[in-house]
């Protein structure tokens, strides 16, 4: 038997970047606790269309945790409270009948609030455009085994490119930092033997991207790695910090 | 694009977490000395005239560390209100994860704090005559001036300046407690093998100052409370 449980929403309700923005109360009624917080979301916003209402905007796309679209704060935590889970996995048997929701969008300076929930996240990539790439000539693909990757640094810069972008991180830091976003872009590319041509550019074009774009700085409260749905480590943070530290010290030296 | 590194928000981490550094290098160093004030009033006094003798040394070694905090409070406010405008508008609710907790959530509180108390305990001690009324202590063997020890002596048997030192070096814990680990992730030293037990290390660090400096008005009061300063 399907169980269903009833919910309160109160949630963020702006109508465009310029509106003042306020909370609403939604009651959820009949929520299947097999369905997803986007799902959830979809029962109440055709209650709404029925109704004649504005439906709740939200960011989504693949609903398998893969894409990094979705995200909302759910009671003071981005993609709620379950670990290494995006809003889209997120299932409603993890809330209680009964239970008041407070949903609002991630609030950064530097992600501006398009509608309701939806915020703008493109300061991401134009983070990525300034230097989180690498060059390459184009042509015949070579031989992978002509270039060795010691297993350690393939393993962690594989975790670190299991950043989606989703914006958590920014979202759960009180400095609303991008830090660690940014730590494992530089770092997929860092531990690889691809990266290190640009790797001392890539660092430095990369913060200075990152501060312009009005993120805050790092006070190494941790909270990032503790909402991040893919698990992206710390450590990451510090890889980048020693790495823009060489960066800036090898820069004055060749002057 | 030479001289916008400082401006760099890592950077400006970077010259926090170094002059943090060197202030908890100067909280030891500090604390080695103040331990004299477990032994005969001589002992602290005749430190106290050594250091008086080194002269323009001396001036320079205050002037490094006035310096140092400067440095550390201007950066770290210059971070804090940058932060501050980083977030634009405040969470309804807010609730931590996990990640942070009380001291890294309170480090502009309890630096402001350390500063407030610095700077009435310079005017206390640092400046303070070592040579005059206050320091001479009623009970004493003697009637004559006990020097710096008098001075601290006198002062820490008044039960409210205890409290209130006792106070400020709690908050000195507080904020090394985080600190010593940020320093070290903010260089870049840290990975996620070495970073839980550095956070309990700085942790111990922190409660070690707090302690190690709050032994010794607690000493002063309860001597002074029991055997005296005679015996
Ligand atoms: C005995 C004096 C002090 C010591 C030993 C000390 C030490 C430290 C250390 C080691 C850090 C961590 C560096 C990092 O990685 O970010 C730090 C951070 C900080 N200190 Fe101090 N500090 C002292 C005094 C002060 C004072 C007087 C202030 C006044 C405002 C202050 C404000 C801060 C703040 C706000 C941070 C955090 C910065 C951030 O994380 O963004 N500190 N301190
Ligand atoms: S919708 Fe793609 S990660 Fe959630």
């Amino acid at each position: 038997m399907e169980k269903t449980i009833n919910l309160t929403l109160k949630v963020w309700r702006q109508a465009n970047p310029q509106d003042a923005g306020r909370f609403e109360v939604y009651e959820a009624h009949d929520i299947s606790t097999d369905a997803s917080f986007l799902e959830m979301l979809d029962v109440v916003n055709e209650r709404l269309e029925r109704e004649g209402k504005e439906p709740i905007a939200f960011d989504h796309d693949c609903r398998e945790g893969i894409c990094g679209m979705c995200g909302a704060v759910i009671n003071g935590q981005a993609h709620g409270a379950e670990k290494e889970t995006t809003l889209c996995q997120l299932h409603m048997r993890k809330f209680k009948n009964g239970d008041t929701l407070v949903i609002e969008p991630w609030r950064s300076k530097a992600f501006p609030i398009i509608k309701d929930l939806v915020v703008d996240r493109s300061a991401f990539d134009r983070i990525i455009a300034s230097g989180g790439y690498i060059t390459v000539r184009t042509g015949q693909a070579p031989e992978a085994h002509t270039m060795l990757v010691p297993q350690p640094n393939a393993e962690k810069s594989f975790d670190a490119a299991a950043c989606i972008g989703c914006g958590a991180c920014v979202a759960a830091c009180p400095n609303a930092s991008a830090m660690l976003f940014v730590s494992a872009k530089i770092s997929q590319l860092a531990l690889l033997p691809q990266g290190q041509p640009e790797r001392w550019d890539r660092v430095r074009i990369m913060v200075e991207k990152m501060d312009e774009e009005g993120f805050g700085n790092c006070s190494n409260h941790y909270e990032c790695e503790a909402a991040c749905p893919k698990n992206i480590k710390v450590s990451n943070i510090a890889r980048l910090n020693r790495d823009h530290l060489w960066a800036s010290i090898r820069a004055k030296l060749r002057g | 694009m030479g001289n916008s590194v400082l401006k760099r928000s890592i950077m400006k981490k970077q010259i926090v977490a170094i002059s943090g550094l060197l202030l908890i290098g100067f909280l030891f160093a500090h604390l080695a000395g103040n331990m004299l004030l477990f032994g005969p009033p001589e002992g602290i006094n005749e430190y106290a005239q050594k250091l008086q003798e080194l002269g323009p040394i001396l001036w320079l070694f205050r002037i490094g560390l006035a310096l140092t905090f400067a440095v550390h409070i201007s950066f770290t406010l210059w971070v804090a209100l940058e932060n501050r405008a980083a977030r634009s508008g405040r969470y309804a609710v807010s609730n931590d994860r996990g990640g942070t907790d009380f001291a890294t959530k309170t480090m502009v509180y309890s630096g402001l704090l350390i500063a407030v108390y610095l700077l009435l305990h310079l005017s206390d001690f640092a400046f303070g005559d070592h040579y005059g009324e206050a320091t001479i202590v009623a009970g004493a063997e003697t009637e004559e001036s006990l020097g710096l020890y008098g001075l601290i002596w006198n002062s820490f048997i008044q039960p409210w300046r205890v409290v209130v030192y006792v106070f400020a070096v709690g908050v000195v814990g507080l904020h090394v407690s985080h600190g010593l680990q940020s320093f070290i992730q903010t260089l870049g030293f840290a990975n996620d093998d070495v970073l839980p037990v550095l956070k309990t290390v700085s942790r111990i660090v922190g409660l070690l100052i707090a302690l190690g400096y709050a032994a010794i008005p607690i000493y002063m009061i309860v001597r002074h409370y029991t055997i005296g300063i005679g015996a």
